[in-house]
Protein backbone atom coordinates (compact mmCIF):
# COMPACT_ATOMS: atom_id res chain seq x y z
CA UNK A 1 0.00 0.00 0.00
CA UNK A 2 2.85 2.42 -0.02
CA UNK A 3 5.23 1.83 -2.88
CA UNK A 4 8.78 4.25 -4.36
CA UNK A 5 9.31 3.10 -7.97
CA UNK A 6 12.64 3.41 -9.13
CA UNK A 7 13.40 5.28 -12.19
CA UNK A 8 13.06 2.64 -15.27
CA UNK A 9 15.92 0.35 -16.37
CA UNK A 10 14.45 0.48 -19.77
CA UNK A 11 11.95 2.01 -21.83
CA UNK A 12 8.69 0.35 -23.38
CA UNK A 13 6.78 1.47 -26.35
CA UNK A 14 3.77 1.66 -26.33
CA UNK A 15 4.60 3.05 -22.79
CA UNK A 16 2.79 1.98 -19.53
CA UNK A 17 0.36 3.87 -18.10
CA UNK A 18 1.50 5.28 -14.78
CA UNK A 19 -1.48 4.89 -13.28
CA UNK A 20 -4.30 2.33 -12.56
CA UNK A 21 -6.78 2.71 -15.59
CA UNK A 22 -10.14 1.41 -16.30
CA UNK A 23 -10.70 -2.05 -16.62
CA UNK A 24 -7.97 -2.88 -14.56
CA UNK A 25 -7.63 -5.70 -11.56
CA UNK A 26 -7.06 -5.20 -8.44
CA UNK A 27 -6.09 -7.48 -5.64
CA UNK A 28 -6.44 -6.75 -1.89
CA UNK A 29 -4.23 -9.70 -0.14
CA UNK A 30 -5.71 -11.75 2.82
CA UNK A 31 -3.97 -9.92 5.14
CA UNK A 32 -6.22 -7.32 5.20
CA UNK A 33 -7.86 -7.22 8.77
CA UNK A 34 -11.98 -8.60 9.38
CA UNK A 35 -12.24 -4.52 10.54
CA UNK A 36 -11.88 -3.80 6.67
CA UNK A 37 -14.52 -6.51 5.08
CA UNK A 38 -15.68 -4.18 2.08
CA UNK A 39 -11.93 -5.25 0.83
CA UNK A 40 -10.48 -8.13 2.59
CA UNK A 41 -9.05 -10.57 0.08
CA UNK A 42 -11.53 -9.62 -2.66
CA UNK A 43 -10.77 -8.42 -6.60
CA UNK A 44 -12.17 -6.03 -8.13
CA UNK A 45 -12.00 -4.80 -11.86
CA UNK A 46 -11.97 -0.78 -12.10
CA UNK A 47 -15.35 0.64 -13.61
CA UNK A 48 -14.01 3.94 -13.50
CA UNK A 49 -11.06 7.12 -12.75
CA UNK A 50 -10.55 10.37 -11.97
CA UNK A 51 -7.62 12.22 -11.38
CA UNK A 52 -7.63 14.60 -8.65
CA UNK A 53 -4.91 17.20 -8.08
CA UNK A 54 -3.73 18.40 -5.05
CA UNK A 55 -0.80 20.25 -3.08
CA UNK A 56 -0.09 20.77 0.79
CA UNK A 57 2.27 22.88 1.75
CA UNK A 58 3.56 23.75 4.82
CA UNK A 59 6.44 26.41 5.98
CA UNK A 60 8.84 25.62 9.54
CA UNK A 61 11.87 26.36 10.93
CA UNK A 62 14.90 24.42 10.42
CA UNK A 63 15.38 21.75 12.56
CA UNK A 64 11.67 21.33 13.17
CA UNK A 65 9.17 18.71 12.18
CA UNK A 66 5.46 18.75 11.51
CA UNK A 67 3.31 15.21 10.97
CA UNK A 68 0.63 15.75 8.19
CA UNK A 69 -2.08 12.87 8.53
CA UNK A 70 -3.13 11.99 5.33
CA UNK A 71 -6.49 10.48 6.61
CA UNK A 72 -9.90 11.95 7.23
CA UNK A 73 -9.46 12.23 10.80
CA UNK A 74 -10.25 15.37 12.51
CA UNK A 75 -7.06 17.77 11.46
CA UNK A 76 -6.21 15.28 8.75
CA UNK A 77 -5.71 16.06 5.23
CA UNK A 78 -8.68 13.71 4.23
CA UNK A 79 -7.12 12.23 0.81
CA UNK A 80 -8.90 9.38 2.23
CA UNK A 81 -11.89 7.13 0.21
CA UNK A 82 -15.34 7.65 2.28
CA UNK A 83 -17.09 4.99 0.07
CA UNK A 84 -16.50 1.26 0.44
CA UNK A 85 -16.33 1.07 -3.62
CA UNK A 86 -13.53 3.75 -4.04
CA UNK A 87 -9.97 2.72 -3.91
CA UNK A 88 -7.93 5.79 -4.01
CA UNK A 89 -4.49 5.58 -5.80
CA UNK A 90 -2.25 8.49 -4.71
CA UNK A 91 0.70 9.64 -5.90
CA UNK A 92 3.24 12.10 -4.16
CA UNK A 93 5.85 14.16 -5.28
CA UNK A 94 7.63 16.84 -3.55
CA UNK A 95 8.76 20.03 -4.85
CA UNK A 96 12.70 20.63 -3.86
CA UNK A 97 13.87 21.68 -0.49
CA UNK A 98 16.00 20.94 2.32
CA UNK A 99 13.49 18.42 4.03
CA UNK A 100 12.90 14.35 4.96
CA UNK A 101 9.84 13.20 4.87
CA UNK A 102 9.35 9.85 6.83
CA UNK A 103 6.31 7.65 6.65
CA UNK A 104 4.45 6.50 9.65
CA UNK A 105 1.26 4.29 9.79
CA UNK A 106 -0.55 4.13 11.82
CA UNK A 107 0.52 6.88 14.14
CA UNK A 108 4.03 5.95 15.64
CA UNK A 109 4.90 3.28 13.37
CA UNK A 110 7.37 3.10 11.45
CA UNK A 111 6.94 1.78 7.37
CA UNK A 112 10.88 1.33 6.99
CA UNK A 113 13.31 0.25 9.25
CA UNK A 114 16.15 -2.38 9.30
CA UNK A 115 16.42 -5.26 11.77
CA UNK A 116 18.94 -4.23 13.80
CA UNK A 117 17.20 -3.10 17.30
CA UNK A 118 17.50 0.61 17.27
CA UNK A 119 17.72 0.66 13.71
CA UNK A 120 14.48 3.02 13.52
CA UNK A 121 13.99 6.59 12.04
CA UNK A 122 14.71 9.14 14.29
CA UNK A 123 14.07 12.97 13.66
CA UNK A 124 15.84 13.83 17.23
CA UNK A 125 19.15 11.55 15.99
CA UNK A 126 21.71 13.66 13.68
CA UNK A 127 22.48 10.37 12.15
CA UNK A 128 19.02 8.13 12.47
CA UNK A 129 17.08 11.25 10.86
CA UNK A 130 18.32 10.18 7.44
CA UNK A 131 16.94 5.89 7.91
CA UNK A 132 14.45 5.58 5.85
CA UNK A 133 13.68 9.19 4.98
CA UNK A 134 12.54 10.29 1.44
CA UNK A 135 13.81 13.16 -0.11
CA UNK A 136 12.68 15.56 -2.71
CA UNK A 137 14.70 14.44 -5.32
CA UNK A 138 13.56 10.77 -4.75
CA UNK A 139 10.00 11.71 -6.00
CA UNK A 140 9.99 14.96 -7.88
CA UNK A 141 6.97 17.00 -7.80
CA UNK A 142 7.30 16.93 -11.81
CA UNK A 143 7.68 12.58 -12.05
CA UNK A 144 6.23 11.30 -8.63
CA UNK A 145 7.16 8.11 -7.92
CA UNK A 146 5.78 7.20 -4.53
CA UNK A 147 2.16 5.85 -4.37
CA UNK A 148 -0.07 4.81 -1.78
CA UNK A 149 -3.21 2.77 -1.59
CA UNK A 150 -6.28 4.22 0.54
CA UNK A 151 -9.70 2.55 1.10
CA UNK A 152 -12.13 3.82 3.72
CA UNK A 153 -11.76 3.54 7.50
CA UNK A 154 -7.66 2.21 6.71
CA UNK A 155 -5.72 3.48 9.41
CA UNK A 156 -3.97 7.22 9.29
CA UNK A 157 -0.90 7.46 7.11
CA UNK A 158 1.33 10.02 8.50
CA UNK A 159 4.28 11.66 7.02
CA UNK A 160 6.60 13.63 9.32
CA UNK A 161 8.04 16.32 7.49
CA UNK A 162 11.87 17.38 9.07
CA UNK A 163 13.30 20.43 8.14
CA UNK A 164 16.70 19.56 8.08
CA UNK A 165 19.62 21.79 9.74
CA UNK A 166 21.19 24.64 7.20
CA UNK A 167 18.63 26.58 6.73
CA UNK A 168 16.15 29.13 9.05
CA UNK A 169 12.75 28.15 7.24
CA UNK A 170 12.03 26.02 4.26
CA UNK A 171 8.66 25.34 2.42
CA UNK A 172 7.74 22.10 2.06
CA UNK A 173 5.45 20.78 -0.98
CA UNK A 174 3.90 18.09 -0.89
CA UNK A 175 2.11 17.85 -4.93
CA UNK A 176 -0.56 14.65 -4.74
CA UNK A 177 -2.36 13.36 -7.36
CA UNK A 178 -5.33 11.51 -6.20
CA UNK A 179 -6.54 9.12 -8.66
CA UNK A 180 -10.33 7.69 -7.69
CA UNK A 181 -10.85 4.17 -8.62
CA UNK A 182 -14.32 2.92 -8.49
CA UNK A 183 -14.47 -0.67 -8.14
CA UNK A 184 -16.70 -3.41 -9.12
CA UNK A 185 -16.12 -6.84 -6.82
CA UNK A 186 -15.27 -9.59 -9.59
CA UNK A 187 -14.75 -13.60 -9.28
CA UNK A 188 -11.16 -14.12 -9.26
CA UNK A 189 -10.05 -16.42 -12.18
CA UNK A 190 -6.45 -17.64 -13.02
CA UNK A 191 -5.94 -15.44 -15.48
CA UNK A 192 -7.47 -12.25 -13.44
CA UNK A 193 -5.57 -12.94 -10.94
CA UNK A 194 -2.20 -13.19 -12.85
CA UNK A 195 -3.19 -9.41 -13.91
CA UNK A 196 -4.28 -8.28 -11.04
CA UNK A 197 -2.30 -5.89 -9.20
CA UNK A 198 -1.71 -7.07 -5.69
CA UNK A 199 -2.54 -4.27 -2.61
CA UNK A 200 -0.68 -5.19 0.69
CA UNK A 201 -2.12 -4.37 3.97
CA UNK A 202 0.61 -2.09 5.26
CA UNK A 203 1.78 -5.16 7.94
CA UNK A 204 3.13 -6.58 4.97
CA UNK A 205 5.80 -4.25 4.75
CA UNK A 206 7.09 -4.98 8.03
CA UNK A 207 8.56 -8.39 8.87
CA UNK B 1 8.26 35.18 -15.89
CA UNK B 2 6.15 38.34 -14.47
CA UNK B 3 7.55 41.58 -13.26
CA UNK B 4 6.86 44.42 -11.45
CA UNK B 5 7.47 48.19 -10.87
CA UNK B 6 7.17 49.90 -7.54
CA UNK B 7 7.96 53.68 -7.31
CA UNK B 8 8.57 53.84 -3.60
CA UNK B 9 5.82 56.29 -2.47
CA UNK B 10 5.76 54.32 1.02
CA UNK B 11 8.77 53.51 2.71
CA UNK B 12 7.55 49.89 2.73
CA UNK B 13 6.22 48.32 -1.06
CA UNK B 14 5.08 44.78 -1.59
CA UNK B 15 6.26 43.41 -4.60
CA UNK B 16 4.58 39.80 -4.53
CA UNK B 17 2.19 38.38 -2.65
CA UNK B 18 2.78 34.53 -1.63
CA UNK B 19 1.63 31.90 -3.63
CA UNK B 20 1.13 28.83 -1.01
CA UNK B 21 2.68 25.99 -3.32
CA UNK B 22 5.17 27.95 -4.56
CA UNK B 23 8.74 29.84 -3.65
CA UNK B 24 9.41 33.33 -5.27
CA UNK B 25 12.85 33.31 -7.36
CA UNK B 26 13.71 36.24 -8.40
CA UNK B 27 15.53 36.53 -11.88
CA UNK B 28 16.21 40.39 -12.06
CA UNK B 29 16.37 43.07 -9.79
CA UNK B 30 16.53 46.84 -10.88
CA UNK B 31 16.71 49.82 -8.55
CA UNK B 32 16.61 53.12 -10.82
CA UNK B 33 17.44 55.50 -8.24
CA UNK B 34 18.12 58.81 -10.95
CA UNK B 35 14.99 60.56 -9.65
CA UNK B 36 15.20 60.31 -5.81
CA UNK B 37 16.67 62.74 -3.98
CA UNK B 38 18.90 60.84 -1.81
CA UNK B 39 21.17 57.46 -1.57
CA UNK B 40 18.58 54.57 -1.28
CA UNK B 41 19.70 51.84 1.35
CA UNK B 42 17.07 49.17 -0.21
CA UNK B 43 16.13 45.75 1.91
CA UNK B 44 14.07 43.32 0.35
CA UNK B 45 12.02 40.68 2.76
CA UNK B 46 10.75 37.63 2.76
CA UNK B 47 7.12 37.82 4.77
CA UNK B 48 5.29 34.59 5.30
CA UNK B 49 3.30 32.57 8.37
CA UNK B 50 5.12 29.63 9.53
CA UNK B 51 2.91 26.32 10.50
CA UNK B 52 3.04 24.92 13.98
CA UNK B 53 5.95 22.61 14.53
CA UNK B 54 8.11 20.70 17.16
CA UNK B 55 11.75 20.84 17.89
CA UNK B 56 13.16 17.72 16.32
CA UNK B 57 15.75 17.68 19.15
CA UNK B 58 14.11 18.38 22.11
CA UNK B 59 10.20 17.62 21.70
CA UNK B 60 8.74 20.85 22.29
CA UNK B 61 6.02 22.43 20.29
CA UNK B 62 6.14 25.83 18.48
CA UNK B 63 3.46 27.95 17.20
CA UNK B 64 3.68 29.26 14.30
CA UNK B 65 3.85 33.11 13.35
CA UNK B 66 4.24 35.79 11.23
CA UNK B 67 8.03 36.19 9.61
CA UNK B 68 10.05 38.55 7.88
CA UNK B 69 13.24 37.61 6.84
CA UNK B 70 15.95 39.67 5.01
CA UNK B 71 17.00 38.00 1.58
CA UNK B 72 18.70 40.62 -0.26
CA UNK B 73 20.67 44.24 0.78
CA UNK B 74 21.39 46.95 -1.65
CA UNK B 75 22.36 50.47 -1.52
CA UNK B 76 22.42 52.57 -4.51
CA UNK B 77 24.04 56.02 -4.65
CA UNK B 78 21.57 59.93 -6.39
CA UNK B 79 21.51 59.26 -9.98
CA UNK B 80 22.44 55.77 -9.91
CA UNK B 81 20.42 52.81 -11.76
CA UNK B 82 21.35 48.98 -10.77
CA UNK B 83 20.48 45.60 -12.23
CA UNK B 84 21.14 42.33 -10.52
CA UNK B 85 20.63 38.86 -12.72
CA UNK B 86 23.13 36.20 -11.95
CA UNK B 87 23.69 37.14 -8.30
CA UNK B 88 19.38 36.17 -7.31
CA UNK B 89 20.65 32.71 -8.75
CA UNK B 90 20.52 31.98 -5.01
CA UNK B 91 17.70 33.77 -3.45
CA UNK B 92 14.30 32.90 -3.02
CA UNK B 93 11.38 33.81 -1.17
CA UNK B 94 9.02 31.50 0.65
CA UNK B 95 6.49 33.78 0.76
CA UNK B 96 6.04 37.05 -0.35
CA UNK B 97 8.48 39.42 -1.66
CA UNK B 98 8.52 43.56 -0.06
CA UNK B 99 11.14 46.24 -0.28
CA UNK B 100 12.19 48.48 2.17
CA UNK B 101 13.71 52.25 1.79
CA UNK B 102 15.75 53.51 4.00
CA UNK B 103 18.33 56.49 3.71
CA UNK B 104 20.72 56.71 6.93
CA UNK B 105 18.54 54.46 8.54
CA UNK B 106 15.80 56.56 8.54
CA UNK B 107 12.35 54.63 6.83
CA UNK B 108 11.74 57.59 3.73
CA UNK B 109 9.49 57.24 0.80
CA UNK B 110 10.71 58.70 -2.26
CA UNK B 111 8.70 58.43 -5.31
CA UNK B 112 11.65 59.11 -7.57
CA UNK B 113 13.35 55.69 -6.62
CA UNK B 114 11.66 52.98 -8.84
CA UNK B 115 12.22 49.23 -8.24
CA UNK B 116 11.75 46.68 -10.95
CA UNK B 117 11.58 42.64 -9.89
CA UNK B 118 11.66 40.26 -12.30
CA UNK B 119 10.50 36.67 -10.80
CA UNK B 120 9.75 32.91 -11.42
CA UNK B 121 7.35 31.30 -9.01
CA UNK B 122 8.55 27.85 -8.34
Amino acid sequence: MLELKPQPLATVSPPIPKLLQEGYYVRFTDQWPLTLPHVKGKTFQIEKTNQVPYDITRIIPGGNYCDVDMSNATGGENIYPENTKTLYETILGFKPGNYLVHFYIPAGEYVHRLEQAGMVPNVASATLRYLGARKPEDSPYDDKRIFTYSVKDLEPLLLRVLVDNGVAFEKIVLGLVVNKCYLKQITPTAERLARAKKIDYYTELRW
Amino acid sequence: MPSIVVDMTAANMNLVTEKRNAKVKPSLIMVDNVDALADSQLVFQDLFTTDASIVAATGVAVAGGAQAVNRLRINVSIDACVSLRDELKDVKFLGGARVDRTVLGVPTLDAGCHVTLGYDLE
